[in-house]
């Protein structure tokens, strides 16, 4: 008899139908599984068939073929067990697959069925792919439930799903999570109140949370730079559900989301260490690439502590999605796109001691080592930095008497307001303007524009480092709610250009 | 002290021996404060206009910056360097020594051509450079460093060694000051040294008049910021915000716009006023 179930395997944010068609026939016992599966689905031959038998039901005592189609598509992960499973019980008690339903799931011997990787990318594009029911894990039935229009079965077992399809019991669909933007923040790890003195540093992270711009901050070892970068999220809005959703997509992929709560509110902050591999950074991994830290940190922070430490290579990778917002990798499996547009945020010692330039401790680097240790962050990448600041070290029997800075909430009320004046505008934030649109979104007073030459002039500027100014002087100007660029903006924009300066 | 080798072997590229005249070594950090740049420049440019050679090393700083003011002063300079005098350290002054052959000074060494950048080799260096100078000018000096060795040697060669004061806050002058407290003689201004050259009493301002400091005339004033700007010690745009009670977004557009006239820089995490010398660089 045959029999043919529905399921998918995941290629990057997409989903690939797969038809699982079983056919059992009279002759040897024997179990072909053909369809261009990769080890990890080889091994479901094994895991189905103690699956089926621990589960009370029959497992053919024939010639089985278990054909996966396309045949000319290549198969990963353990999600085609569960619809392995399913088609063979079915051919071997002669009923059909029910019709425009999906199955995915792993099984465990004992037929229990466990967690798969992606179950909310899945469902998304199953609904795109016209499917109106998927049969997920249990565990992840929150996950697919996010996706409206879509009955989402609950599996927690091969014997009850099997029971389910053939009428003798019914499991309950697990309802649709009609989804509301939760405003509220919790308690801040970070928060700006307990930072003393910097106000350079305070306003450089409050310009760039306004108008998304990266930012570096170059200072000595102690200096705070980890706690300035650590209180970025805290003064971004909420992720919005759009947002909140693509950050549960690519943790979805990587099987990250939190069991029962797919969706977070709070922006992501990833910090990876700088011996990152260019895979684990950017994305990849064998067949098709996984998504790396960048992805992770979409619509958040991107963290880089020791800038210079980073190995080159990996440095240079990051321009691309720098630019555009995302990511595109080519494995052998095929080429998958994934977002990345991340706040960069890149902190750097000024020199491998990390002395040079204190007013107290002298450097013990010699201008060679100093000068290859700035060359490793390159131009290029520099250049992409709209916001450059030197931080200072307040040395530790001051620091109590810095005066403290605005708390978080504060901020966080001038950068939500920058950033609704940018969405009535232009419809994105500052940082993602095109230059053409610049010309038109970011007028300047005549002398503002004349500043801007003037220094593009004495310093070099690129054509981008010039964009890249007019786009924070935008930024000054959103956040102290004028609509023409002044002058004072530009000269402020063009104070966080520390490396046009050391160049 | 006798010297550890006969001056005549000296290797040399350009005219060598100098002309005739006085010879001061200026030498000092190889990261001056912009203040120690703009003074090692200044007196180089006042002294080579006098007639003086003006001897230094070659290093990146200080004395990069003595070379320079003598080739602005249309003096001769000689650079007496610690490796071949085929091998310009560091390469980023091969334009700078080229420039002081083509004025008509040298460049000496004690080493073979062909020898490369070797620490060990700097300290022997120092001497020689005293060796061949009347007197030696330390501009900026933290404890410890090469142009102290200088003049140590130069002490023991009874040669008078010099010292520009500096700010007691900043590290540079710790060594200067050290000096000048053991007795080594004061600089505000090229007269200073020449008088104790004893030469050329009417070569730079009236004898009678006051000492004339080192000429930096402050940039005109625009709002304040310049006051509680130093020359010598970088003062970071917060602190500058605290002190005039203006928004740090303020006080940056305003140093920006300072930094775009040429009245200040950056230096470190903050900035500086920019020190000119009344004519433009070479």
């Amino acid at each position: 008899m045959l029999a043919t179930v529905d399921s998918c395997v995941l290629a990057g944010l997409e989903a690939r139908r797969v038809e699982v068609q079983a056919d059992s026939a009279n002759g040897e016992t024997k179990f072909f599984l053909v369809g261009l599966a990769a080890t990890s689905v080889k091994e479901a031959r094994e895991r189905v068939r103690s699956a089926i038998k621990n589960s009370g039901l029959d497992f053919p005592r024939k010639r089985l073929t278990v054909n996966l189609a396309p045949a000319e598509m290549r198969k990963e992960g353990s999600g085609l067990d569960l619809p392995i499973a399913i088609a063979i019980a079915l051919a071997e008690v002669g009923k059909r697959g029910p019709a425009r339903s999906a199955f995915l799931g792993e099984l465990a011997l004992d037929g229990a069925i466990r967690h798969v990787d992606g179950v909310l990318v899945a469902a998304r594009c199953l609904k795109k792919l016209g499917f109106d029911r998927v049969f997920v894990p249990a565990a992840d039935a929150s996950e697919a439930a996010l996706i409206e229009g879509l009955e989402v079965i609950p599996c927690e077992h091969l014997a009850g799903v099997f029971a389910h399809l053939v009428g003798s019991a019914q499991i309950t669909p697990t309802p649709f999570t009609n989804v509301v933007v939760d405003e509220t923040t919790g308690v801040l790890e970070n928060d700006l109140a307990e930072v003393h003195g910097q106000e350079e540093a305070r306003r450089a992270i409050e310009v760039a949370a306004a108008g998304g711009h990266h930012l570096l901050l170059s200072g000595p070892p102690g200096s705070g730079k980890t706690m300035l970068a650590r209180c970025l999220p805290g003064i971004l809005p909420p992720l919005e559900l759009a947002e909140a959703f693509e950050v549960a997509q690519v943790r979805s992929l990587l099987g990250d989301l939190a069991p029962g709560r797919p969706l977070d509110w709070t922006r992501p902050f990833r910090a990876p260490h700088h011996g990152v591999s260019m895979a684990g950074l950017i994305g990849g991994g064998s067949g098709v690439a996984m998504p790396g830290e960048i992805s992770r940190a979409n619509h958040g922070v991107l963290f880089l502590d020791e800038l210079a430490e980073f190995q080159a290579p990996v440095l240079q990778a990051l321009r691309q999605p720098l630019e555009t917002g995302r990511v595109t990798i080519t494995r052998s499996g095929g080429t998958v796109t994934y977002p990345a547009r991340f706040t960069l945020v890149a902190a750097t010692n000024p020199c491998p001691c990390g002395w040079l330039g204190d007013p107290v401790r002298t450097c013990r680097c010699t201008q060679a080592v100093v000068d290859g240790y700035q060359r490793r962050l390159s131009g290029p990448l520099l250049d992409r930095i709209d916001l450059q600041v030197g931080v200072r070290r307040v040395p530790l029997t001051e620091l109590a008497a810095e005066p403290r800075g605005e708390p978080s909430q504060v901020v966080r009320e001038r950068v939500l307001a920058a950033r609704a004046r940018q969405q009535a505008r232009q419809g994105c934030l500052n940082a993602q303007l095109k230059p053409s649109r610049l010309r038109h979104l970011a007028a300047m007073e005549a002398g503002s524009k004349r500043t801007l030459e003037r220094w593009s002039e004495q310093k070099g500027l690129t054509a981008r480092g010039f964009h890249r100014a007019w786009r924070v002087a935008r930024t000054a100007a959103d956040l102290e709610g004028t609509e023409l660029i002044a002058d004072r903006h530009v000269l402020e924009a063009l104070g966080y250009r520390l490396h046009d300066v050391a160049a | 002290m006798t010297l550890p080798l006969d001056l005549n072997t000296l290797n040399a590229r350009g005219r060598w021996p100098p002309p005739d005249g006085p010879r001061v070594a200026i030498v000092g950090s190889r990261r001056p404060s912009p203040y120690g740049e703009a003074v090692a420049e200044q007196l180089a440019a006042d002294l080579a206009r006098a007639g003086v050679v003006v001897v230094s090393g070659l290093a990146l700083g200080c004395d990069a910056a003595a070379h320079r003011g003598a080739l602005v002063g249309g003096g001769v300079t000689v650079a007496v360097m610690g490796t071949g005098v085929d091998i310009v350290y560091p390469a980023a002054h091969f334009r700078l020594a080229e420039e002081i052959i083509a004025a008509g000074g040298a460049l000496v060494s004690q080493f073979p051509n062909g020898t490369s950048p070797r620490r060990q080799n700097f300290p022997a260096r120092n001497v020689t450079l005293a060796a061949l100078s009347d007197v030696v000018v330390v501009v900026e000096a933290v404890q410890g460093s090469g142009a102290l060795i200088t003049a140590e040697a130069a002490l023991d060669l009874h040669k008078e060694v010099m010292a520009v004061p500096g700010s007691i806050f900043s590290p540079l002058s710790v060594g200067t000051h050290a000096l000048i407290r053991d007795g080594a003689g004061l600089v505000q201004n090229a007269r200073d040294v020449l008088a104790a050259l004893g030469v050329g009493r009417e070569v730079l301002d009236d004898p009678l008049g006051a000492p004339k400091r080192l000429g930096f005339g402050l940039p005109k004033e625009r709002d304040g910021i310049l006051l509680h700007l130093s020359d010598v010690l970088a003062v970071s745009t917060a602190e500058l915000a605290r002190k005039l009670h203006l928004p740090v977004a303020e006080v940056l557009g305003r140093l920006t716009s300072l930094e775009l006239d040429g009245a200040v820089r950056r230096h470190g995490a903050g900035y500086v006023r920019a020190l000119r010398n009344g004519k433009e660089r070479a």
